[in-house]
């Protein structure tokens, strides 16, 4: 193997251990990566500094920075609160429907919310609601921990992996909808009853639940009223994209200004609340997989995965899907996504099978991210939550559910793959 | 020379903003759900330096804290009345 190749790999192996172990930030790692990666592509000859300047994408970054910025507002003004705190009082008091409840609106929430956002916020309302009622809190905050995970599936901007993907495969937000809408909501569904199914005994019973009305909390009601319509502006404009000419980045920028003129707010107080660390965790991991690009290993790494596949598609599209998925309950999905894509991307598959591959990744970069205590960054903050309320849970514990979900959703993706793309196609 | 000790404080600090932003959360369901409440800083008066640890015991002081209360309870009454506060 040529030496270089070699350097690259040891620097991509190297940044994921690092941030897989936390021995440094994210964001830190990659970006030592990419200058390791920069340094090391020029010298060599591998690639020149003008070629390394494509390797990152700025119109995914643009989608990401406009994303937060427009949701950081909605989150600033108790839009996520109030819709939790109306998923709480639809329960009644009654154990069965508030675990339900929980489970929807976690899910809900991570459609926009970023993970560990949308964790600190169902954390808080869980652990208070579970004191008020004297429940043990670990059954709501795992759930809702395993729902954040699956959330957003189905949409454009639902996870950074999925902006990463769909910006790779030139996905729109139509289609994301119409491969994936019907069975995120099935995967919603199951992943319910498995966990209703294994917590049923431990939800408590029926109390009374204190009076409250969610929208007092609210402390400005015309903030909250703009970030709603700009958050549904945001999903509007995604939704109708085909006729406005302009990129999912161009939507999300111009919503992201516009919600900062109406908001009223102080820019530099949104923008210092951005999750920079995933920004700067992309842009240096994208530069990465650019200088292992340029060594052609990804694509001999592709065409060695979907040989091994036989050549078939729809064995491409399973391999794909397990792959990505087991790969995602040690390595960040962020990570995952940004590797697989372009070795995808490297790929031929047209059409339908096309469709067929980016779906089965989208899936498997989701659903392995909460497998374990340290799949991903929501694992690793619920469980520290968990402890500063003075419960511990086990390794074995989450393991067991996680483990449990996370087969029966990759084993339903297949089946619903299959279905979807080969009996029903179009 | 780098310390050690200064990365490890560092990457301290992200997990510090986390546990701060869950506890601002959890305060604000606990508010919405709960019965609320405020916390309100008082500075110690002037000319009254030589009595700083009375001052600081206030705050657990049993009476003083009902002393408050019905001092809120009047406000509100007032407040409830449309009438204005007396001085």
């Amino acid at each position: 193997m040529d030496a270089t190749i070699l350097i690259f790999i040891l620097i991509y192996l190297l940044t994921i251990l690092v941030s897989a172990t936390e021995l440094a930030p994210l964001s830190v790692a990659a970006l030592g990566g990419a200058l390791l990666t920069a340094w090391f592509g020029i010298q060599y000859n591998v690639f020149t500094y003008e070629e390394a300047l494509g390797f990152v994408d700025m119109r995914l970054l643009a989608l990401l920075i406009g994303t937060m910025a427009v949701v950081e507002i909605a989150k600033r003004s108790g839009l996520f609160r109030v819709l939790a705190l109306y998923a709480v009082k639809f329960s009644g008091g009654n154990p069965a429907k508030l675990f339900v409840s929980v489970c929807i609106v976690s899910a809900f929430v991570s459609m926009f919310l970023s993970d560990p956002m949308a964790m600190l916020l169902m954390a808080a309302a869980t652990v208070t609601i579970a004191k008020l009622l004297k429940y043990d809190p670990t059954p709501y905050f795992l759930s809702a921990t395993i729902m954040i995970n699956l959330g957003g599936i189905s949409t454009l901007i639902g996870s950074v992996s999925n902006m990463i993907i769909g910006m790779e495969a030139n996905i729109s937000f139509t289609e994301f909808i119409n491969y994936l809408l019907v069975c995120e909501i099935m995967l919603w569904a199951l992943t319910i009853f498995v966990l209703y199914m294994i917590f049923k005994p431990n939800l408590g019973e029926k109390k009374t639940l204190p009076e409250y009305k969610p929208l007092e909390s609210i402390t400005n009601k015309t903030l909250f009223y703009k970030s709603a319509f700009i958050l549904f502006l945001l999903v509007f404009l995604f939704l109708t994209l085909e006729n406005l000419g302009v990129g999912p980045e161009g939507v999300a920028i111009g919503c992201a200004i516009l919600g900062l003129v109406l908001s009223k707010l102080d820019p530099a107080e949104i923008f210092r609340e951005l999750d920079w660390e995933t920004v700067f965790f992309i842009a240096g991991f994208m530069f990465i997989v650019g200088g292992l690009e340029k060594t052609q290993i990804l694509t001999g790494i592709s065409s060695w995965l979907f040989q091994m596949a036989e050549a078939s598609s729809f064995n491409s599209t399973l391999v794909t899907l397990w792959f990505s998925g087991i790969a995602s309950t040690v390595v960040s999905n962020t990570a995952i996504a940004l590797t697989f894509a372009p070795m995808i991307g490297a790929h031929a598959f047209s059409g339908l099978n096309s469709s067929a591959v980016w779906s089965a990744l989208i899936l498997g970069t989701n659903l392995g991210g909460a497998t374990t205590p340290f799949s991903g960054s929501v694992c690793v903050m619920a469980i520290g939550a968990l402890r500063r309320e003075g419960i511990s849970v086990k390794f074995g514990d989450f393991a067991k559910v996680g483990l449990v979900t996370t087969i029966i959703q990759l084993s339903f993706s297949s089946l619903y793959l299959i279905v979807r793309f080969r009996l029903i196609g179009v | 020379m780098i310390k050690l000790a200064k990365i490890k404080k560092w990457f301290g600090s992200r997990k510090l903003k986390r546990e701060r932003t869950y506890e601002e959360e959890k305060r604000e369901f606990e508010m919405a759900m709960g019965k609320p409440f405020i916390n309100i800083r008082i500075e110690m008066p002037e000319g009254f330096e030589e009595l700083r640890a009375q001052f600081l015991n206030l705050q657990k002081d049993q009476r003083f804290l009902e002393e408050v209360k019905d001092l809120v309870k009047k406000r509100l009454t007032y407040e409830k009345h449309g009438l204005k506060p007396q001085p």
